[in-house]
């Protein structure tokens, strides 16, 4: 009997091997095991780039962007789409809709602070890890950017998250530094261009255009202009060209053209159905587009949840080409009743007249004077009879008629107004202007930067830039009713920038929320 | 009280022991184990000493009982409790003494064995003087017991007289009776009282069934079975009688209003478990209890046909459920089912059909009241009309009824057969059962048929056996993860189900109605989701034990038990063309199908020890348990489905689109567990049990691996000491415990490795010239490497009370248990970047939370006949409280965050319980300007100055003159104060009734849907909406306005976060009514029908209650939003008939 005993335990004993608690090998790749090699680096850069196909930089961006500023309103029957995007009334600050970007860009920011910590100690080819470094630096200066623009006042985190991490606000100026700090080092570590596989990259030249960009927000002119110069004038100017025609800018037919530096890829998945790029299980069914087609274009083809106020249609009425013909960007910019210039009968949105549509106006109204008017510059109405959820048209976030209509404004501001003439004589004769210099010779200074804001609008309307654009200028206030009711809403010392996710205020004591909310 | 008298040697040596064991538990053992000897040589001499002075017999028994031995039986009333007895003698033998004490006494003894005696009434006609005056002649006949064995001593009455005779020891009686139709009272201490009318007859012959004394029923405490009077921790034994009534599909739903401490919140989708919680919540991220059936151990409620349950019994404190160490910190529920008994082949056959309807639905508004509110918002905004409303006042064509288009008259269906018998050493029980569950909601449906076959053999030492439960689930339901209970009171009557005018939307040829840009309204039209995505699920499992039992002696023995669990799962949607709500995102027509494997397989060896020695009881178990859990999963999908002559085809291969596949292990781990246990009890008098587990879990890091769970507990029955003298108390025993248990379920929401930093490998990024994706890497949440159990620590005290001659059963109990190293998320800001999902959860073990509480059960059984009753009440009270949240920061104002808030008005702050509300207070609407004008603060300050009247008052509680989230405040809990429960059985003839109420008290939920109805935006409004307007100042809801920026406290009187939306969910319930017929035996005798029943039911006939939504027993949303009424799923009405029979 103590025999079977001295056997039963022996049986406890075999049954207890330790090898059983191994089993979490080959399951899971984990940190440990990863970030070996270059194959390693480059998923490390691919994440990052994943970021800009979230829910929120494939949407609510452009929401923010366009539609807050004074080009932009919404009739969403969604009125939290209204509040928070349109009329400046935003009182839930933990709601998706503020604070979606906010987080997207910060897990952008993650993405590139892992490849900036792992990668360096990873043996392969210099010049590739250098490339795989350049990217991850210009976009977290990407991101940082866009959170100095859209929410001001933010937490700088440069190295993988820990849970212990508790930052401080870092005000506006320094979040801009930081971008500044970063697209610096990316301009020494990115090539200038990429084989056709590769195409959509960070390059050199997109390092000095964001740089140039964050020391324009930051009113550090000179730096600026130093910047885009690399890009004009230096040695990226030969790589750079305005395309003839403008609206193939915004075709899908037509991506990664000359005059494109710095492009969101974009591509659509037929089998999409969510954008969280971190769900595994699902990653068959991810997006890699954007969602905003859908959203602006015009009922019954889409939701119609943001449309383009009346005004900025009169900029581009204001001066015709020089062989008497409306501006041509007028039609790429805008889908309305005359985006035809013979009106409603004539005026095609996606194989169809605007009339059959069902949008022409009652006839008492005058062509030209409705206020349905849709931006177009994201839609598909070219190449699709419809539209679907997302869409695989990329955006342009800088074209070369921006760095050199910056580049124009930089030299302006450093009173050089005459050598500015050239670049938007370049980007207006690109449209079949006449040259500035010949319509409107010797401007002053601020005569000069009341006309590049003109330029602009007939330029960049729709493509996400004007808020930066009136920040830049201090044009943001109540000022701006007369041509967009919405700024009615507008509270100078709070509406400037969102506000600070409620969760991070409650989460960590250093941060501070925004003046006024 | 009367004073203590004894002075016998062996009450010195009793309070020498009661010493030893209240102090030197250690010393004891040492004792116990080690001197057989002096047990064996106090055990050889079976005389007794004994001195006592007029005391009562039962005092007698108990002193002679108290020298081991011998044991007693006896009919309490029996005892003439009037006469006192005194005896004084030394080393007499059993005879002698009761010789003694029983003369002058109309009692007699029977010696059923060497040391049972059993205390009767001596026959009658030994008595000369209760010879009746009449000499009819005399009634006779035989009485046995269940197995025809006859059963000497037992009492007959004429019923109303004192003629009183007894059994002889062949079972024989005889007895004159006074009247030809006098009734027979036949009684035996253990058995059932029967009562026969003589009607004529002269002879009886009747079997006696055994009572169901509960204090010697057997009950499961895990790897042991002990006897009810035992217990030392707390255990709730289920009353199976009460819970087979219940129209259900899980055990768990069965358990409502039970068992104190046990908290059963029900939903009524078809096929879905209920929420159990034992004792409280004690973890924010688990709260499921341990089920173990017939020995195999899941984390989940298993699929089991209630109908095979013989017993349930739930662990409640430490002591009882330490056995099952880290994964018992919930609670243990131990489901034992049903074994064959020795006989004839027995079969059953029942069958239930109950008619479910929903209890209530919203009272909405029609298409014309609709569009007249709607007008008058509109008009009162000066806004014009959105053009397709417009167009149906002009020319109304549609008046939908959404609740009624997607709700029916469900239906449950329950078939069982059941054949179970067994001779010559083996027993069987084999049970084929069909269920199917109808839900009220179209698109809903649950089909189970089961097979269950449990078989023990013995053979010499040796026993072995099997349980195998055989069973395959279908369920259908819609899928989009739409909820039709927020869906379709929201959506608008002037919306049609379905129409032609809707097939020029984009993406929705079929011509489902939902919003639009002219009817805007973003409510889902549910009926298009039950038609456009469907579900099939099926699960088809095996669970079941192989053991065996090899008795090495009579006293010890080895038990080896391994079981597994394999199941099947196939899930397979089809999402057909279409879209079924305004802006949905239109998906690719696909199908997808989902593999999944999952296997759980259990070893044990145990090592079982039962030994009486003496006084002494010692009965302890060791053992070793091994488990494996893991699941392999295979997922394919392809869009682009086709359809050919009409058919839409829906495989995998005939799909066109792109096809996509994922795989792979999402559970596995290991768990090794080193069990021991051991009971000891002196007399019956002294209980201790001590109990402890390790474990060990491959879901830990290295250092993490093992965690220790003891216990002990402590049980005195006060009734069996000599000075305890309270004739209305029968049995007495109080417990008290104390040990520490672990909460594992709750590493089943993370993954099988949470301390790992596991990469994502889901991140896609597109270049170049074909766009072609490309896959990202990198780790998108956070590690933590020190994860490791929750632990509980709870101590109990309580009673267990028999009074009143056995006809009342009283057990309370008061635990406190505090759960240390809960796990909770660290607050994760968003710059951090990371993500939080299923399998990347980053949790750390920092949080403390209590729960105390009283529980109370209360029964009554009324034994007499014909009219048999008894009467089960239950009360619990729980209260949780949050002690520690950890290091969550600190807030804006330099405080410490103590508090988790899943949505901001939702809390678990230190010193409140988990999901408590925390919100801004309203204060009715503001009738008038004056009135606006007026609410100001302190200083003066115009708390509201924008509000207009008709608008919501909100309280200021910081009196800074704004309204913001600065005003928020506790204002309740979602945790009901009391809960109760009442069980009423009786049995008239052949007539039988069931009533359980459920009581709920004291706790308040979020009526979310009310919220989305009364926001006024985009919804469909309430019937009985009562809006302020200047005609209507008295209006008790918000003005209505449409929602625009030049009117922006629209917007604030629908903010979230306020107590509009809260309200008092208290309610009592019929849960069930049930009235039975067992038909008359000769009806059916001749068909081989032994017993055949029949009987009607009605299962939440009728609730009470404040509450506006559909029904206050709700789930919420997880454990931190309790109280949350995201459109729970009600529990149905279900109306049920049915029969039974056994051949």
């Amino acid at each position: 009997m103590k025999k079977t005993l001295y056997y039963i335990f022996a049986l406890f004993a075999l049954a207890s091997c330790k090898k059983d608690f191994q089993l979490q090998d080959n399951m899971a790749i984990t940190t440990q095991s990863f970030w070996k090699t270059a194959a390693d680096a480059n998923e490390g850069v691919n994440s990052i780039y994943s970021t800009y196909h979230r829910d929120a930089l494939a949407r609510n961006h452009y929401f923010m962007t366009i539609l807050r500023s004074d080009e932009g309103y919404s009739t969403s029957p969604n009125t939290d789409i209204i509040n928070t995007f349109d009329v400046f009334n935003i009182t839930d600050y933990t709601d998706y809709l503020n604070t979606g970007v906010y987080q997207d860009d910060y897990i952008g920011i993650n993405r590139c602070n892992q490849v900036l910590a792992n990668v360096p100690n990873i043996t392969m080819d210099a010049t590739l890890k250098n490339q795989y470094l350049g990217e991850a630096y210009f976009n977290r200066g990407f991101f940082y950017y866009d959170l100095a623009t859209l929410y001001g006042n933010v937490a700088i985190m440069l190295h993988p998250p820990t849970p212990t991490d508790y930052p401080a606000t870092s005000p506006q100026d320094s979040v801009y530094d930081q971008a500044i700090a970063d697209f610096t080092k990316a301009t020494t570590l990115l090539p200038n261009s990429y084989n056709a596989a590769n195409l959509g990259r960070a390059t050199t030249g997109a390092a000095y255009a964001m740089l140039g960009k964050a020391y324009m927000q930051t009113h550090q002119y000179a730096q600026a202009q130093q910047a885009f110069a690399w890009l004009v004038t230096g040695p990226g100017a030969s790589l750079y060209k305005l395309v003839p025609n403008y609206r193939s800018n915004f075709i899908e037919t037509s991506e990664n053209n000359s005059e494109s530096v710095w492009e969101w890829q974009n591509a659509l998945n037929p089998a999409d159905s969510h954008d969280d790029d971190t769900q595994l299980s699902g990653e068959s069914q991810l997006n890699y587009g954007t969602s905003i087609p859908p959203f602006f274009a015009p009922a019954p083809i889409g939701f119609t949840d943001g449309q383009a106020r009346r005004w900025p249609v009169w900029e581009f009425l204001q001066e015709t080409t020089t062989t008497g013909d409306r501006d041509p960007r007028l039609a790429a910019t805008f889908l309305y009743d005359s985006t035809d210039v013979r009106g409603p009968d004539y005026t095609m949105a996606y194989g169809r007249t605007w009339t059959s549509l069902g949008l022409a106006t009652d006839p008492s109204v005058a062509h030209g004077n409705t206020t349905e008017v849709c931006f177009r510059k994201e839609l598909d109405d070219s190449t699709m009879t419809g539209e679907v959820f997302h869409s695989g048209n990329n955006y342009r976030y800088i074209r070369y008629a921006d760095v050199l209509l910056l580049y124009a404004e930089a030299l302006n501001a450093q009173g050089q107004t005459a050598a500015a003439y050239p670049y938007v004589d370049m980007v207006r004769e690109r449209a079949g202007l006449a040259p500035l210099s010949t319509v409107k010779p010797g401007l002053n200074q601020s005569d000069f930067l009341n006309q590049l804001k003109h330029e602009r609008i007939t330029e960049l309307t729709g493509e996400g830039h004007r808020w930066e654009d009136l920040a830049r200028w201090g044009d943001l206030s109540t000022n701006l009713s007369y041509r967009d009711p919405s700024f009615a809403h507008f509270k100078t010392g709070r509406d400037e920038f969102m506000p600070i996710p409620q969760y991070d205020l409650d989460a960590n004591p250093n941060l501070k929320q925004n003046p006024g909310y | 009280m009367q004073k203590f008298r004894c002075r016998a040697l062996f009450c010195a040596r009793g309070t020498l022991i009661k010493y030893l064991m209240m102090t030197k538990l250690a010393i004891l053992f040492i004792v116990a184990f080690s001197t057989q000897t002096f047990a064996k040589s106090y055990g050889q001499d079976k005389n007794i000493s004994l001195q006592l002075e007029n005391v009562q017999l039962k005092k007698v028994f108990k002193a002679i009982e108290n020298q081991g031995f011998f044991r007693f039986v006896y009919k309490d009333d029996a005892l003439p409790h009037e006469q006192l007895v005194s005896i004084s003698v030394k080393n007499a033998s059993l005879d002698d003494v009761l010789k003694k004490i029983l003369a002058g006494t109309p009692l007699t003894y029977h010696k059923l064995s060497d040391n049972l005696i059993a205390i009767t009434h001596m026959p009658a006609q030994n008595r000369a003087d209760d010879a009746p005056a009449d000499k009819a002649p005399p009634i006779t006949g035989k009485i046995t017991n269940t197995k025809g064995e006859p059963l000497p001593g037992v009492t007959i009455q004429e019923k109303g007289t004192n003629n009183v005779t007894s059994t002889r020891d062949d079972g024989t009686f005889s007895i004159v009776v006074t009247s030809p139709n006098a009734t027979l009272v036949f009684t035996y201490v253990g058995y059932q009282q029967q009562q026969i009318q003589i009607k004529d007859q002269s002879t009886i012959n009747i079997t006696l069934t055994p009572e169901t004394s509960d204090l010697n029923e057997a009950v499961v405490i895990g790897y042991q079975t002990v006897r009810k009077k035992d217990l030392t921790g707390a255990t709730g034994v289920v009353n199976m009688a009460n819970a087979g009534k219940i129209t259900g599909g899980t055990v768990g739903e069965t358990l409502q209003g039970l068992v104190p401490g046990v908290t059963v919140r029900n939903q009524g989708n078809p096929g879905i478990q209920p929420t159990v919680e034992i004792r409280g919540v004690a973890s924010f991220t688990a709260s499921d209890p341990l089920y173990v059936v017939d020995g195999m151990l899941a984390d989940d409620n298993p699929i089991l046909n209630p109908n095979d349950v013989a017993s349930v019994q739930i662990l409640k404190d430490a002591s009882a459920a330490a056995i099952y160490g880290s994964r018992a910190g919930n609670g243990v529920i131990i489901i034992t089912t049903k074994h064959g008994t020795t006989g004839a082949p027995k079969i059953s056959v029942s069958a239930k059909y109950g008619i479910q309807t929903l209890p209530k639905k919203w009272n909405v508004m029609n298409a014309a009241d609709y569009l007249k509110t709607d007008q008058t918002e509109y008009a009162n905004s000066g806004v014009t009309l959105p053009t397709g409303v417009q167009a149906q006042i002009t020319n109304p064509t549609i008046n939908t009824n959404w609740q009624d288009a997607i709700t029916r008259t469900g239906n449950d269906q329950d078939y069982n057969v059941t054949l179970s018998g067994g001779g010559s050493g083996t027993t069987y029980f084999i049970s084929g059962n069909y269920y199917n569950d109808q839900g009220v909601l179209i698109g809903n449906q649950y089909h189970r048929p089961s097979l269950r076959v449990n078989t023990e053999t013995h053979k010499g030492r040796l026993t072995f056996g099997e349980n195998v439960l055989l069973n395959t689930s279908q369920n259908y339901y819609p899928g989009g993860r739409i909820n039709a209970f927020y869906e379709a009171p929201s959506m608008l009557p002037i919306i049609a189900v379905k129409g032609p005018q809707y097939t020029t939307i984009p993406s929705d040829p079929a011509g489902w109605g939902f919003g639009t840009n002219d009817v805007p309204t973003f409510a889902n039209n549910y009926v298009a989701v039950a038609n456009l995505d469907k579900i099939y699920a099926t699960d088809s499992r095996i669970i079941g034990n192989a053991y065996a039992e090899f008795k090495f002696t009579p006293w010890l023995s080895y038990r080896f038990n391994t079981g597994a669990e394999v199941s099947f799962y196939y899930n397979k949607e089809v999402r057909d063309t279409g879209i079924w709500r305004y802006e949905n995102q239109p998906p690719a027509t696909s199908v997808t199908e989902t593999r999944e494997t999952y296997t759980n397989f259990l070893m044990e060896h145990t090592l079982n020890v039962n030994k009486t020695f003496g006084l002494h009881n010692l009965s302890a178990v060791f053992g070793f348990a091994r488990t494996i859990d893991k699941t392999d999963f295979t997922t394919a999908s392809a869009t682009g489905l086709v359809t050919a002559g009409g058919t839409l085809y829906t495989t995998l291969s005939t799909a066109q689109g792109v096809p996509s596949v994922s795989g792979g292990t999402s559970v596995n781990w290991r768990q090794h567990g080193y069990l021991g246990r051991i009971n000891y009890g002196f007399n019956d008098k002294y209980l201790l049990t001590l109990t402890g587990r390790i474990d060990e879990d491959s879901r830990f890091g290295p250092d993490k691996r093992t965690g220790y769970f003891p216990s002990a507990a402590a049980a005195w029955r006060i009734s069996k000491e000599l000075w305890f003298n309270v004739p209305w108390i029968d049995d007495l025993k109080i417990r008290g415990s104390y040990g520490q248990l672990g909460i594992s379920s709750s590493l089943d929401a993370l993954s099988s490795f949470p301390y790992l930093a596991v990469l994502n490998n889901a991140p896609r990024a597109v270049y170049g010239v074909n766009q072609t994706p490309v896959v990202g890497q990198y780790q998108a949440a956070l590690n933590n490497p020190d994860v490791h159990w929750e632990t509980r620590t709870e101590g109990n005290i309580g009673f267990d009370a028999n009074i009143l001659h056995n006809r009342v059963t009283i057990a309370a109990d008061l635990y406190r248990s505090r759960s240390t190293g809960v796990l909770v998320q660290l607050p994760q800001p968003m710059y951090l970047g990371v993500v939080q999902q299923a399998g990347q959860y980053t949790v750390v073990n920092a949080a403390t939370i209590e729960n105390k509480g009283i529980e109370l059960s209360v029964t009554y059984h009324s034994k007499e006949q014909p009219f048999k009753w008894d009467l089960e009440g239950n009360l619990t009270t729980i209260d949780n409280k949050v002690i520690s949240v950890g290091s969550q920061g600190t807030d804006a104002q330099g405080n410490k965050v103590n508090y988790l808030q899943p949505t901001d008005f939702i809390r678990a702050e230190v010193g409140h319980s988990i999901g408590a509300w925390y919100m801004i207070k309203t204060a009715g609407i503001f009738k008038s300007q004056s009135e606006i004008n007026s609410y100001v603060n302190k200083s003066g300050q115009m708390i509201q100055p924008n509000a207009k009247p008709g608008d919501v008052k909100y309280v200021d509680q910081n009196g800074d003159g704004q309204i913001n989230d600065n005003d928020r405040q506790f204002v309740g809990t979602p945790w009901p104060t009391l809960q109760t429960g009442l069980q009423f059985n009786a049995s008239y003839h052949n007539f039988t009734l069931n009533i359980q109420l459920v009581g709920i008290f004291g706790y308040k939920v979020y009526d979310d849907v009310r919220r989305v109805l009364d926001s006024y935006q985009l919804t469909n409004f309430r019937k009985d909406l009562d809006p302020w307007s200047t005609g209507n100042p008295n209006g008790k809801d918000p003005r209505l306005a449409v929602d625009q920026p030049s009117d922006p406290t629209v917007s604030i009187n629908n903010m979230a976060q306020t107590s509009r939306w809260l309200e008092n969910a208290s309610y009592v319930r019929v849960r069930n009514l049930e009235l039975g017929y067992n038909l008359p035996h000769n009806t059916w005798s001749k068909a081989g029908i032994s017993n055949a029943r029949v009987y009607i039911s009605g299962q939440n006939l009728l609730t009470l209650t404040g509450y506006k939504g559909l029904d206050p027993d709700l789930v919420g949303n997880g454990i931190l939003q309790r109280g949350f009424d995201v459109g729970n799923w009600p529990p149905s009405r279900v109306l049920s008939g049915g029969i039974q029979f056994d051949f």
